[in-house]
């Protein structure tokens, strides 16, 4: 029994002689797992001053685990406090280690599943960055002069797509590098020029990804890109249609929706692969599941398609005219069975008291529809919601259930969209400040994160909108200015004085350091796009000109 | 009449150190140890018997006793290994400061101690002042204090110190 016992007691980690002389480096004698406990209580910035010590501390500073915890300390526990079910005060206390379960809570799935290799240091300084602003920025050239129509571009893991009638469609890496992976010229004399681009969201392996490119004579293409051959095949080219351009796209393997200038949608399924049959060269046609036409959706607008248990949700979000408050937001909602079969459709609008639709009935002759219930509260700051009618909306973006909308008055509202089994609805708009001039482009994420860019393209910003204006927290941060934060790229050159005044920043702003200032300065019109993913913030900038570049800004 | 005499004489027990002297301390003193506590719910009885401590000898024990002896009072440590009363701020209360003033050889054969013990809250003391003594210091600082040698090369070093400058501008 005794014997037992020491064995459970753990061994001490100590070397078993030590030299009693007082040059001797007791510190990087102890076990790891002591130092790590040392190391466990200094600060972050401390951490990265141990990792200059030595191997041996370079090493455990540099360690994921204590890298992790730093990471929750100050990303997810604060976080953890806002989300429902996790009120128990115990557990926003001081667990060293969180349990995938609880990860998963949260929304860091992603992080967690890579498991041991997640390297959590890497973590902590890409969401430092995001949380300062801070990063680098780098400039890819994409067209000499404007294509018309203009180019569409979108991002998904790390790679940005752009299509234009000119240089057809191309894939460029948002990481470090930022090299062309492909390029496929599009037979534009033949079918017209690309009208919109969606990227497949349903991820079929690492290194292909699917996307369709909607064309102005009505018809789609289906394309794969292949990352590590560096090729883009053509899976599948549907027919023109006599319904005009294709203004919208979205795509979910295998689901497809289309929305045509004349707001008519579409929605295809693809047949399902046959198994063993992974390297597929071509798709066979898609049937046609539904057809839907609106008389009241007016652009911009935001098709999405998202699958939920044991349905699939296709969604538009598009900005609707009102009788005296000028413009407000709707949704429609479809809910389709796996096998595409309808069982309901339902929108819900946002609206102020005085919400009066042009068209009350649903934009799209539907199965049922459930409006949402008018007693919704204007806008934050009820003087400024009813003392202007709102103006068409510079741009949409619906991320479930984040809805955001930019404005040309250098405000952007943020809805909150509810949708249940039994009910679609959209909560009250909350109004953003933050831009100084008229908001071009707006782009939310999954988790809540958006960026904006306003007019001049020289005005980036990050907002944390995790969990709407509902918390308290979140509406302090509004009131002091915190919600957002501007962008302050790196010009090499490290910046001395973090708070210098607006002005300085306003240079920094310009990505390039004071020497390229000028020729900087004239890239001043944004096309309005915006996209962003974990590492990168990509913006498409139009020189004056005509010749375009996306503006990597890099928070790694 | 058993519960008083408890009160009255609190039972003893004995340790023997690695240098083979016998210490006598209070039960309730020697179970701030996890290890020792878990050793006497093993053999059970009266623990006449003394407990041969291996890996410390008697002057860090006494030490570490007197620790004990402080902190006798104190809420009993749970077996939990990141129990929710360890403090993350490298506060340390006034006694612990003091007891902690010790030359690095004895402060590290105390964590040494209190890890093979099993004793989280001396553990804990003991890390936070090792962090102390490395907040606030440059890397060559914190070299000196400890006699950590420098296997870097220039060029290793400076690349590292580049690695690392985001952490330290908040």
């Amino acid at each position: 029994m005794v014997k037992r016992a020491y064995d459970e007691g753990g061994p001490s980690g100590r070397a078993p002689k030590v030299p009693r002389h007082e040059s001797v480096d007791r510190l990087s004698q102890l076990s790891d797992e002591l130092l790590l406990r040392i190391l466990s209580f200094v600060p972050t910035s401390t951490l990265g001053l141990c990792q200059r010590l030595s191997h041996k501390f370079r090493r455990i500073a540099g360690d994921s685990q204590l890298w992790k915890a730093v990471y929750y300390n100050r990303f997810v526990r604060p976080r953890a406090s806002r989300l429902p079910g996790i009120k128990d005060p115990s557990m926003s206390s001081n667990h060293l280690f969180y349990s995938s379960k609880l990860s998963k809570w949260l929304d860091d799935e992603h992080l967690v599943r890579r498991g041991q290799e997640t390297n959590w240091k890497r973590q902590y300084k890409l969401r430092h960055n995001w949380s300062q602003g801070k990063c680098a920025v780098r400039e890819i050239s994409v067209t000499e002069k404007p294509p018309v129509p203009p180019l569409i571009v979108s991002m998904h893991e790390g790679i940005v797509y752009t299509v234009d009638s000119i240089a057809g469609l191309r894939a460029w890496s948002s990481k470090k590098d930022r090299k062309l992976i492909a390029s496929v010229e599009l037979e534009t004399q033949t079918n017209g020029s690309p009208t919109s681009l969606a990227v497949d969201t349903q991820e079929l392996s690492m290194n292909r990804h699917r996307l369709v490119v909607g064309f102005e004579d009505g018809h789609f293409s289906v394309y794969e890109l292949q990352v590590h051959t560096g090729c883009f095949l053509e899976l599948y080219h549907h027919p023109q249609s006599s319904n005009g351009m294709l203004s919208a796209v979205a795509y979910a393997s295998p689901y497809l929706v289309t929305m045509t200038e004349g707001q008519l949608l579409s929605l295809y399924k693809f047949p399902e692969a046959k198994k063993d049959d992974l390297v597929q060269d071509l798709l066979d046609p898609p049937q046609l599941l539904h057809s839907l036409r609106s008389h009241t959706v007016s652009p911009p607008l935001s098709l999405t398609i998202r699958p939920a248990s044991g349905s699939i949700i296709a969604s538009i979000a598009y900005s609707v005219p009102t009788y005296l408050s000028g413009w407000s937001v709707g949704i429609q909602e479809m809910r389709l069975t796996s096998d595409g079969e309808l069982i309901e459709s339902r929108l819900a609008s946002a609206a102020n008291d005085d919400f009066h639709s042009l068209a009350r009935s649903g934009p799209f002759s539907s199965l049922s529809t459930r409006p949402s219930s008018p007693n919704l509260v204007p806008a934050q700051g009820s003087s400024f919601g009813s003392r202007d009618a709102h103006a068409k909306p510079t741009s949409l973006s619906y991320s479930h259930p984040y809805l955001l909308v930019s404005h040309p008055d250098n405000t952007l509202t943020l809805y909150l969209v509810t949708s249940t089994s039994s009910s679609l609805s959209i909560g009250p708009g909350s109004r953003l400040w933050g831009h100084t001039s008229s908001v071009s482009g707006a782009h939310v994420g999954g988790r809540g994160k958006a960026v904006s860019v306003s007019n001049h393209g020289d005005e980036l910003r990050v907002w944390e909108l995790e969990g709407g204006m509902a918390s308290s927290a979140t509406r302090r941060k509004l009131v002091t200015g915190e919600l957002s934060v501007r962008l302050r790229p790196e010009n090499g050159v490290s910046s001395q004085n973090l708070d210098a005044i607006s002005d300085a920043i306003l240079q920094r702003g310009f990505g390039l350091g004071l020497a390229l200032e000028h020729k900087m300065e004239s890239m001043s019109v944004t096309r309005g796009w915006v996209g962003f993913d974990d590492e990168n913030v990509i913006v498409l900038r139009e020189k004056s000109q005509g010749s375009q570049a996306l503006v990597v800004y890099d928070f790694t | 009449m058993a519960a008083t005499t408890s009160i009255e004489t609190p039972q003893k027990i004995l340790l023997t150190t690695s240098d083979n002297v016998e210490l006598k301390v209070d039960r309730d003193v020697a179970e701030r140890s996890i290890l020792i506590k878990n050793l006497l719910e093993d053999l059970g009885g009266e623990g006449t018997e003394a407990i041969p401590i291996p890996n410390v000898n008697e002057a860090v024990m006494k030490k570490v006793l007197e620790w004990c002896e402080q902190h006798r009072k104190d809420a009993p440590a749970t077996q939990d290994d990141d129990s929710d009363s360890r403090k993350k701020s490298t506060d340390i209360d006034e006694w612990d400061q003091k007891f902690m003033q010790v030359d690095q050889e004895m402060l590290f054969e105390i964590i040494l101690a209190a890890n093979y013990l099993d004793i989280k809250a001396l553990l804990d003391v003991g890390c936070k002042t090792v962090a102390n003594m490395i907040k606030g210091k440059s890397p060559d600082e914190i070299r000196k204090t400890f006699n950590i040698q420098n296997d870097f090369t220039p060029e290793e070093e400076d690349q590292i110190r580049r690695e690392n400058e985001w952490a330290e501008d908040r």
